[in-house]
């Protein structure tokens, strides 16, 4: 337990959309299973993390939100990615993509010198 | 656009808060049971699984707490929270919420009255077309060297020719003039004005039309436009007015418009003529008679006209050696020209108002430090809990706000009621009094600075709580330190009281010279005098003056006689001006025969007047030497005239001088026209009460006539009386005279002081204010520490101190703050008063008595104000004291 990471808010925003792409749309705790599992238990997300994340990204409109029920029959509240949600997340991936890129770059040794 | 969108879900947030809670703790419920299933499946025991998920899941107050601050605006939200508490806190404590909100109310509407008042006479732009482009001008010679003239006829020509500079120009001459052929008589404000007058005001016909170029050829002019309250008074509106007569001295105008509502230039002004001007007058290089107005154009500055303006001076002053003397022509803002004098008495005013504002906010400030020691526990308690600093000192302020924004709108009521005492006693000379009315200004001025106060006493005590550490502030408990923390509170008392001192200084000074005035010996009999004016028909419409004079002297002796003939006058007399009313004529180009040589030709003018016999018995002066003009002193006989003392010892050094001869005008060869001098009288102040006797001379009315005649009647009871008596018995031998300013003197004294009555009021009223709320701080903060200390108060006792100790202890704490108020009032007052040093008469503004009363009379109610917390402090009870808290 101790080595599991709490989520960066930054990145957490990232991942939820990524999730809501890839499986459409999900629950809370879908969602949160989804991350977890996709990072290999090395991240925990919590209630703190998740509900505020999920509330600013419906505020600024790149999720949407209703109720539905789920696979065993109980009553949960679904999350689906909007169209700006979409972009959105196509513009967030190639910024971090290029993030990773450019440290990946300060941090593998000895390409300067190559 | 995100966070715009956002926002707006974050501003719905704030509303049905309830639903969304209820949503966000069903989601998670459902989160929470999904996830025990999911535990559940993985074989756990249902306890295991119960608290694998909480541990895993963190706080669900928590996150609700953190949605439910993302879901609003926390701000707003919290702002809405502070004004709940604020309100219950003022309501709880209703004393506390009035004697504060009264305080301020004092404050701000003192000086938002006098905002309004200042913005309407002195701020605000006039109401014509581009009024700050238009500019007056002034001509100044040593011919007259008291007084800044209009110009002349030539002189207006020449500013005309100025056309790069100026887009339009124009000429008026304002005058009084007789209507008749109406029930009674009417003396009316008549402005003669030249083409353009109208268009360069931007004025407006609301009936009929205005004057245009052609109604000014000579001819066809006999036309006038009235103005809209004359229209009002005298036609009540009729629309049929148009094209109906208007008999001025005998002339007879067609009335063909009337102005619009509001246009009044110059000032009270009834009718307007085209000005119609002899060819003499049309040359006359003297003759300073025509305000002139003109337009700068856009862009131009005042300062090339100026210099335009002094190559015209210098092309004109060579035209006469006499004229051109000191000659100069200048232009000035007509907004300027017409606030002048009363702009500096009115920021003086404002002044003083921002000081009772400044003394209120202070006593606010205490009021509240003191409040907000009782309510260190809350305070504290409420930091433990985990409000922020900036929470509770956001909260401070929105109490210390909503407060202002209550002492703001009483402010705004008894605003509005001090502009309406103003108007009713302001004297009528007050300039643009008709357009000082409460506005929409001042309702912004009242908002603004009860907020700015609101700001200015909440942010100390805000802020002391916010610094305030809890723990200590639950531990003080029963603490007796009290030295430290009402260190801030003394210092606000003594800048009180020293802003009060100044006040209380100021108005002092000002009550003085009002008292100097009034009691002022003019040097006659002052009792039982009524005084009213004949006005005469301008003579520059005469052909012929000989004769038309002769008319006028018949006329004038035979009103004096049936005057004198009525029951209850004691005496009549005549004079070309009235007595204490500031009216007077000035001679130029005095020769005088036997004078000192250097005087021997008088460069300046000298004031005159024309006098009827038994003037000055009449009034009381006494004769110096030689005798006064009598019944003989008639045309035809030898001219006569009479000096007084200032003017005998200034121009022969002697009062020996009966028989000497001046000379006011000379004929048409330059020879001068001889006046024999037959007495010298005592000097009296008979044109200003304010002024030093200055050289005057007389001349005898009867021999001469002038174009204005001035009654003066002694009566034997009650001048108030006989006003109506003497005006109907002239209306029944003389119809068409106009009779009026019918006015005992002491009424003519009491209207000449009117500026300085009515600023010692207001200074007054501030000064009182100030020192009342002064004392109230003073009392405030002494009697908050007495109850601070009832406890060492009582140890004191116990050990021994007797009841006379803890009575001086408390007296000389709240005396050395007036002490020290005073101290430093004193010293600012000396530099502050010397603002109005100008507007005293009588006493110097560095006065001892006047600051040696002050200071006492702040240290005996200094000493009425620790009274009671002192007589509090002595009775307390040691064992009561020892027991408390």
């Amino acid at each position: 337990m101790g080595e599991r990471a709490d989520v960066w808010q930054g990145t957490l925003a990232l991942m939820v959309l990524k999730t809501l792409q890839a499986l459409g749309p999900l629950h809370g705790y879908g969602i949160a299973r989804r991350i977890e599992q996709t990072s290999g238990d090395l991240l925990a997300v919590n209630y703190g993390t998740l509900y505020p994340a999920l509330l600013k990204l419906e505020q600024e409109g790149y999720i949407s939100s209703e109720w539905g029920t789920s696979d065993n029959n109980r009553k949960a509240k679904y999350y689906k990615l909007t169209r700006a949600g979409r972009k959105q997340l196509e513009r967030e991936a190639r910024e971090w993509e290029q993030t990773t890129e450019i440290l990946a770059r300060f941090l593998s040794p000895g390409k300067e010198s190559a | 656009m995100r966070q715009l969108r956002a926002f707006f879900f974050r501003l719905a947030g704030l509303f049905r808060k309830d639903r969304r809670d209820r949503d966000l703790s069903a989601e998670m419920e459902t989160h929470l049971t999904m996830h025990l299933e999911d535990n559940l499946r993985a074989g756990m025991s249902l306890a295991e699984a119960r608290r694998q998920a909480l541990i895993k899941l963190g706080g669900i107050e928590q996150t609700k707490e953190i949605c439910r601050e993302r879901r609003g605006l926390p701000l707003l939200e919290t702002f809405f929270q502070d004004l709940r508490f604020a309100f219950r806190m003022l309501r709880k404590n209703p004393g506390f919420t009035a004697v504060a909100a009264l305080t301020l109310a004092l404050g701000i509407g003192a000086n938002t009255a006098i905002f309004s008042i200042v913005n309407a006479v002195v701020l605000r732009p006039l109401p014509y077309k581009d009024s700050s482009r238009i500019v007056t001008f002034h001509t100044k010679t040593a011919m007259f060297p008291n007084f800044t003239l209009p110009l002349t006829w030539p002189a207006f020509q020449e500013v005309r020719g100025q056309s790069t500079l100026l887009e339009e120009t124009a000429a008026y001459w304002a005058t009084d003039r007789t209507l008749t052929g109406v029930d009674q008589p009417e003396v009316l404000r008549v402005t003669g004005v030249s083409n353009g007058f109208f268009e360069e005001l931007g004025g407006t016909a609301e009936q009929g039309r205005l004057l245009s170029e052609q109604d000014h050829k000579p001819g066809q002019d006999r036309l006038a436009v009235i103005s809209d309250a004359f229209w009002r008074t005298r036609f009540a509106t009729d629309s049929s007015v148009i094209g109906r007569k208007l008999i001025l001295d005998k002339e007879v105008y067609t009335i063909i418009g009337v102005a619009a509502q509001g246009f009044a230039f110059p000032e009270r002004s009834e009718v307007w003529l085209p000005l119609s001007l002899t060819p003499e007058i049309e040359q006359n290089q003297k003759f300073f008679r025509f305000q002139v107005l003109g337009k700068l154009r856009k862009g131009e500055k005042l300062e090339t006209l100026q210099a335009g303006l002094g190559a015209i001076g210098q092309r004109i002053a060579k035209l006469d050696p006499a004229l051109g003397k000191g000659y100069k022509l200048s232009a000035e803002p007509l907004l300027e020209s017409r606030v002048h004098d009363a702009q500096q008495s009115y920021l003086v005013l404002l002044a003083a108002a921002t000081f009772v504002l400044l003394i209120a906010c202070a006593n606010l400030t205490s009021l509240l430090m003191a409040r907000g020691w009782g309510r260190n526990r809350e305070m504290a308690v409420r930091a433990a809990l985990g409000a922020s600093p900036g929470r509770l000192q956001r909260q401070g302020l929105v109490e210390s706000c909503l407060l202002a924004l209550l002492g703001g709108t009483v402010g705004i009521a008894l605003a509005a009621g001090i502009v309406g005492v103003f108007r009713a006693i302001a004297p009528s000379g007050t300039p643009r009094l008709a357009e000082i009315t409460p506005d929409w200004t001042l309702l912004w001025f009242a908002l603004a600075s009860s907020l700015v106060s609101g700001v200015v006493f909440g942010l100390a005590p805000a802020r002391r709580a916010a610094r305030m550490a809890p723990s200590e502030a639950l531990k003080e408990g029963t603490a007796g330190s009290v030295s430290g923390t009402s260190r801030f509170g003394s210092a606000l008392v003594v800048v009180e009281v020293a802003l009060a001192f100044i006040l209380l200084i100021a108005s002092t000074l000002m009550m003085q010279t009002l008292a100097h005035l009034l009691h002022q010996n003019p040097g006659f009999r002052t009792d039982h005098l009524l005084t009213f004016d004949l006005p005469q028909p301008p003579q520059w419409n005469q052909k012929d003056s000989e004769s038309s004079a002769t008319g006028q002297i018949v006329r004038l002796k035979d009103m004096l006689a049936q005057v004198r003939r009525l029951p209850g006058v004691e005496e009549v007399v005549a004079s070309d001006h009235g007595i204490l009313n500031g009216m007077m004529y000035e001679h130029s180009g005095l020769q005088l025969e036997g004078a000192l040589p250097e005087q021997s030709a008088v460069t300046e003018s000298v004031i005159a007047r024309y006098i009827s016999p038994d003037y000055f018995h009449m009034l009381g002066i006494s004769l110096v030497r030689g005798r006064e003009f009598d019944e003989q002193d008639q045309q035809g006989a030898q001219k006569v005239v009479m000096v007084n003392e200032a003017m005998a010892r200034k121009y022969w050094s002697t009062l020996d001088i009966v028989g000497k001869r001046l000379s006011v005008s000379t004929d048409g060869k330059g020879t001068p026209q001889w006046n024999e001098i037959v007495g010298v009288v005592a000097n009296a102040r008979d044109v200003g009460i304010q002024d030093e006797a200055s050289p005057e001379f007389y001349l005898a009315l009867f021999q001469r006539g002038v174009g204005s005649h001035h009654l003066i009647v002694r009566t034997q009871a009650n001048p108030d009386a006989l006003a109506g008596t003497i005006s109907r018995q002239i209306w029944a031998s003389y119809p068409d005279q106009p009779v009026r300013h019918v006015m005992t003197l002491t009424e003519t004294i009491a209207e000449s002081v009117g500026d300085q009555r009515m600023h010692t009021a207001l200074l007054g009223v501030f000064a009182g204010v100030g020192l009342t709320l002064a004392l109230l701080g003073v009392y405030g903060v002494v009697s908050y520490s007495v109850a601070r200390r009832t406890q060492e108060i009582g140890v004191r006792m116990a050990l021994g101190a007797a009841r006379a100790d803890v009575l001086r202890m408390v007296l000389r704490q709240g005396l050395t703050l007036v002490a020290c108020g005073a101290a430093i009032g004193a010293a600012g007052a000396f530099g502050a008063v010397r603002v109005i040093a100008s507007e005293l008469y009588g006493v110097k503004s560095s006065d001892p008595w006047t600051f040696a009363g002050g200071a006492a009379l702040i240290l005996i109610v200094g000493c009425l104000a620790c009274w009671v917390p002192a007589r509090r402090a002595m009775r307390v009870d040691p064992i009561v004291a020892l027991r408390y808290e």
